[in-house]
């Protein structure tokens, strides 16, 4: 069933973006990924996603502005949001989740379960 | 015997009718003449009378002429009385009569002739009246030396005891200017006994630079015989010299020459003392009535004397001729009105005063000084002065009012600047800021309005004190520092941190200035304590806020490169292709990465809301932390004792905080597995050296296992741990980093009792003092009171 989730990963930094789609991969999610705010937006509008994960910190636009807008264009879709500083932003309202980078893999993926199954996009608990 | 007195003639004879016929001769020389007609007759006549001649008649019977003369001449008493014989010549009579010849003796014969007989008794008698007179004068003059030598000698004797006596020095001089005698006073002056002193050189007791002056004097007024008087210094007895005025008068013998000089010395020492101090003292007087005279002419106070009761001669220095319109010197009674009138009026309450109510004239009525008052001068050409005077009687040795002194001084430009200055008052009583004057010594002697307001002291309280004590005012260098600049360049400024009546504290901006010759330092402070309390707190808000930013861009190159190896790790180590000795090395890596991991998500990790720091209410964080730890406290038996005092507001980043409190509990909670009591409080303390500061406190005691001494002093340490296993090492040290952000303190200390030990942690957080919160008290006033709090409580159980 997880086979069945596509996620989108955003990152401007190419090796992160490459770990952190590996790392999901592994976790049984279908992965794509794009480098910049536009990009994913322009992945949304032609590909089916189920969540989006973004880092919080690219050049231009942000990973709250980001959520922002694809909250926007598509209001269900849940967008999680990695950060390796240390601030929260304040308009992180618009990310369902506010995730520490150095959380690591493993939580990333259960913090991502955690969300897919509140939406009702996962109905199984148990992922791993 | 006078010239005139008759003398005796003794006629003897045997024979009456020669007795008679002698009488008959002699009759007419006129002298006393006795008869006798025996050599026994003639010799009782001679014992009975002074017998001038005895005219005797050789042959007598029973004793003759001869035995008559020879009786007579043994006789001492008739020795030299004349003996005229009567005899027939006979060679032999003549013989005879040659052996008288040593008495006055002579003869007639017989006849006797009267005139020859006439004749040389005349002789005779008169031989004897001459011999008697010089008897008579001879004895007259011995009587007169007698007399004349017993009176010298009283008199030399009366002199000696006189020379003896008196106070000078007196000497004798025979005319050679020998001298031969000193008085008892000489001696007893140079201590000389009467040996040395005879014939002694002057030149040894003279004073040296004198000597020569002296002798030279002394020999030309003696070759003169001439008085003589010098005034030198004479050697005592005790080797010193006294001065002496020196005299010598000669004294001469009846032909006027030089007998002798006669001397006296009078010590003059003390006399010339004295007039050596009088010459100083009248010197001196000299001086010091030039100076008062100086100081009168140049004293900037207008000064007079009335030398009279009648104020009708009045002097005036030159400040108050000046102020009076007079020349110099003119006499400026009023009393003797000049011809041209007078030449001002003094004026008392806007009326002129007549002559009596003048100062000086007042002063002479009553005898009493008139007390400083105010008058107007007017002048005679119209100008007028403001002076401000007073006067006194002057009284003469009896007491009697003899003048006045009157002291004027001119107030005219003191009035105007008074009136200014009232002006001026009253714009620096609409002022906001505090305005004061203070002396140089820091008396006050001036507070406007906004001085009472910003204080809260009214001007009765404080004029008059030392202003900067009343104030309690912190200079923010050396006062003395300040003052040696206001005296040299006449400003300053600079803040001061004073308190008011009610205590509190406050930071006023001042600017001080000074002007030379006002001798008074005028200030004016504006309260910046709210301004300065803003600027503090944006400030701190400014740091955190830089501090986040820096802490965000370590954060983001530490944290995004771990990410990306914590991630390569695991794909890593679950990689199929590894073997197990692979797996082993990507394991061990792992771990350690997730160390670091942990280690940046303590210290870069997300606490923190938001760049902005906001308000927060400790209390309220501190409840929400006892509530998720309730049920570990229930598990451990651990009681919670909480005092809030105050809700404890203060800017910061409540995930910061928590995470310091939620660290101090859990050491707590780990400190007490076997239950114990954890005490928290919170309140505010003021703190004196920032102003209205008050300084939030918490403090967290348990009953714990305690820190031992060893550790006490690693506590705050990175990575040091009691707790083993379970700790990272990382809590205290991160807690106290937050709290050093926020220029905060935190402290501990643990003591040990007798039932378990008292475990402290305080945590001070300075910040602008919340004013809705009133109690401003110490809660933590000392560990050992939280000690002793706790040990009842445990003893309790």
């Amino acid at each position: 069933m997880q086979n069945s989730v596509v996620i989108l990963c955003v990152d401007d930094e190419e090796n992160p973006l490459i770990l952190r789609k590996l790392v999901l991969q592994k976790h049984g999610f279908q992965v794509v990924t794009a480098t910049s705010a536009r990009m994913a937006m322009e992945t949304l509008n032609h590909s089916h996603i189920d969540l989006v994960v973004s880092d919080q910190l690219m050049p231009g636009v942000t990973g709250t502005e980001l959520a922002q807008q694809i909250k926007l264009a598509h209001p269900h879709l849940p967008v999680v949001l990695l950060s390796g500083v240390n601030e929260i932003p304040p308009d992180v309202h618009y990310a369902d989740l506010f995730v520490s980078k150095v959380e690591g893999p493993r939580a990333l993926c259960e913090h991502i379960t955690e969300v897919l199954t509140q939406r009702g996009i996962l109905t199984q608990q148990r992922t791993q | 015997m006078s010239v005139n007195e008759k003398a005796n003639i003794l006629m003897v004879d045997d024979q009456p009718a020669k007795l008679l016929s002698y009488e008959a001769i002699l009759g007419e020389l006129g002298e006393n003449l006795i008869q006798a007609r025996s050599g026994r007759q003639a010799l009782e006549q001679l014992l009975k009378h002074d017998i001038a001649v005895v005219l005797l008649d050789v042959s007598m019977p029973e004793i003759d002429g001869f035995e008559m003369a020879d009786m007579m001449r043994q006789h001492p008493r008739f020795q030299k009385t004349a003996i005229i014989f009567i005899s027939a010549v006979h060679l032999t009579d003549l013989d005879r009569i040659k052996g008288y010849q040593s008495g006055a003796v002579d003869y007639i014969s017989v006849p006797v002739v009267p005139e020859v007989l006439r004749a040389k008794v005349r002789v005779f008698a008169e031989l004897h009246r001459k011999t008697r007179q010089l008897e008579t004068l001879n004895e007259e003059l011995e009587r007169r030396v007698d007399e004349r030598t017993h009176q010298l000698r009283e008199s030399e004797q009366q002199f000696r005891t006189l020379a003896n006596s008196i106070p000078q020095l007196a000497w004798m001089a025979d005319a050679d200017g020998k001298i031969f005698w000193y008085n008892q006073r000489w001696y007893e002056f140079t201590g000389m006994e009467a040996e040395e002193s005879s014939g002694l050189d002057w030149k040894h007791i003279l004073h040296p630079a004198h000597a020569d002056r002296v002798i030279e004097s002394m020999l030309s007024s003696r070759q003169m015989g001439a008085n003589w008087e010098e005034t030198f210094p004479i050697r005592g007895s005790d080797g010193e010299f006294r001065w002496f005025l020196s005299r010598a008068v000669p004294i001469c013998d009846s032909q006027g020459a030089v007998a002798r000089w006669f001397g006296t010395s009078t010590d003059i020492s003390d006399q010339i003392a004295a007039e050596e101090r009088i010459r100083n003292l009248n010197s001196q007087l000299e001086q010091r009535v030039t100076e008062l005279e100086t100081i009168m002419q140049v004293l900037p106070v207008g000064v007079t004397v009335a030398h009279d009761p009648l104020c009708q001669v009045m002097t005036a220095n030159q400040a108050l001729s000046d102020l009076l319109g007079a020349q110099p010197e003119e006499n400026i009674s009023k009393s003797t009105s000049s011809a041209g009138g007078a030449r001002y009026e003094l004026f008392q309450g806007g009326h002129a005063l007549r002559a009596e109510e003048l100062p000086l004239q007042r002063a002479i009525a009553t005898g009493r000084p008139v007390p400083p008052a105010e008058w107007e001068i007017r002048r005679k050409d119209g100008s007028n002065a403001q002076i401000l005077g007073s006067a006194s009687p002057l009284f003469d040795a009896d007491g009697q009012v003899r003048g006045a002194v009157g002291a004027f001084f001119d107030v005219t430009s003191r009035k105007k600047l008074e009136d200014l200055l009232r002006e001026r008052a009253d714009l620096l009583e609409l002022a906001s800021e505090a305005i004061l004057v203070r002396d140089l010594n820091g008396i006050l002697l001036y507070w406007n309005a906004g001085a009472e307001a910003l204080y809260g002291w009214k001007r009765s309280e404080v004029l008059g004190q030392r202003v900067h004590q009343v104030l309690h005012t912190e200079f923010p260098t050396e006062k003395s520092v300040i003052d040696s600049t206001l005296l040299n360049f006449g400003r300053w400024d600079g803040n001061l941190v004073q308190q008011t009546r009610d205590g509190d504290e406050i930071t006023v901006a001042s600017r001080q200035a000074f002007k030379i010759g006002t001798e008074a330092i005028l200030e004016i402070n504006r309260d910046i304590t709210a301004q300065l309390h803003a600027e503090e707190a944006l400030r701190r808000t400014e740091r955190l806020a830089a501090m986040g930013r820096v802490a965000g861009i370590i954060a983001h190159e530490i944290n995004n490169p771990l990410e990306a190896i914590t991630n390569t790790f695991f794909l890593l180590r679950n990689h199929p292709s590894l073997d197990d000795e692979a797996k082993y090395y990507a394991r061990l890596g792992e771990e350690e990465l997730m160390r670091a991991c942990h280690i940046t998500k303590q210290t870069l990790g997300f606490y923190r809301e938001s760049q902005d720091p906001v308000e927060v209410s400790v209390v309220e964080l501190l409840e929400d932390l006892f509530e998720l730890q309730a049920r570990r406290f229930q598990l451990s038996g651990i009681t919670v004792d909480k005092q809030y005092r105050t809700q404890g507001m203060v800017r910061g980043f409540p995930v910061e905080l928590k995470q310091v409190f939620l660290n101090l509990i859990g050491n707590a909670i780990q400190a007490m597995p076997d239950g114990g009591t954890l005490r928290v409080r919170v309140a505010e303390r003021i703190n004196h050296r920032k102003g209205l500061h008050a300084d939030l406190c918490i403090s967290i005691c348990d009953t714990g296992h305690g820190v031992k001494p060893e550790h006490a002093k690693r506590v705050f340490e990175p990575f040091f741990s009691t707790k083993e296993a379970k700790g990272t090492g990382l809590g205290l040290w991160i807690s106290k980093g937050i709290i050093q952000k926020y220029e905060g303190s935190i402290q501990f200390r643990s003591i040990p009792l007798k039932r378990g030990n008292v475990t402290c942690f305080r945590v001070v957080i300075p910040r602008a003092r919340h004013t809705g919160e009133p109690e401003p008290a110490m809660i933590f006033a000392g560990i050992e009171d939280a000690a002793s709090t706790i040990q009842g409580e445990l003893d309790a159980k």
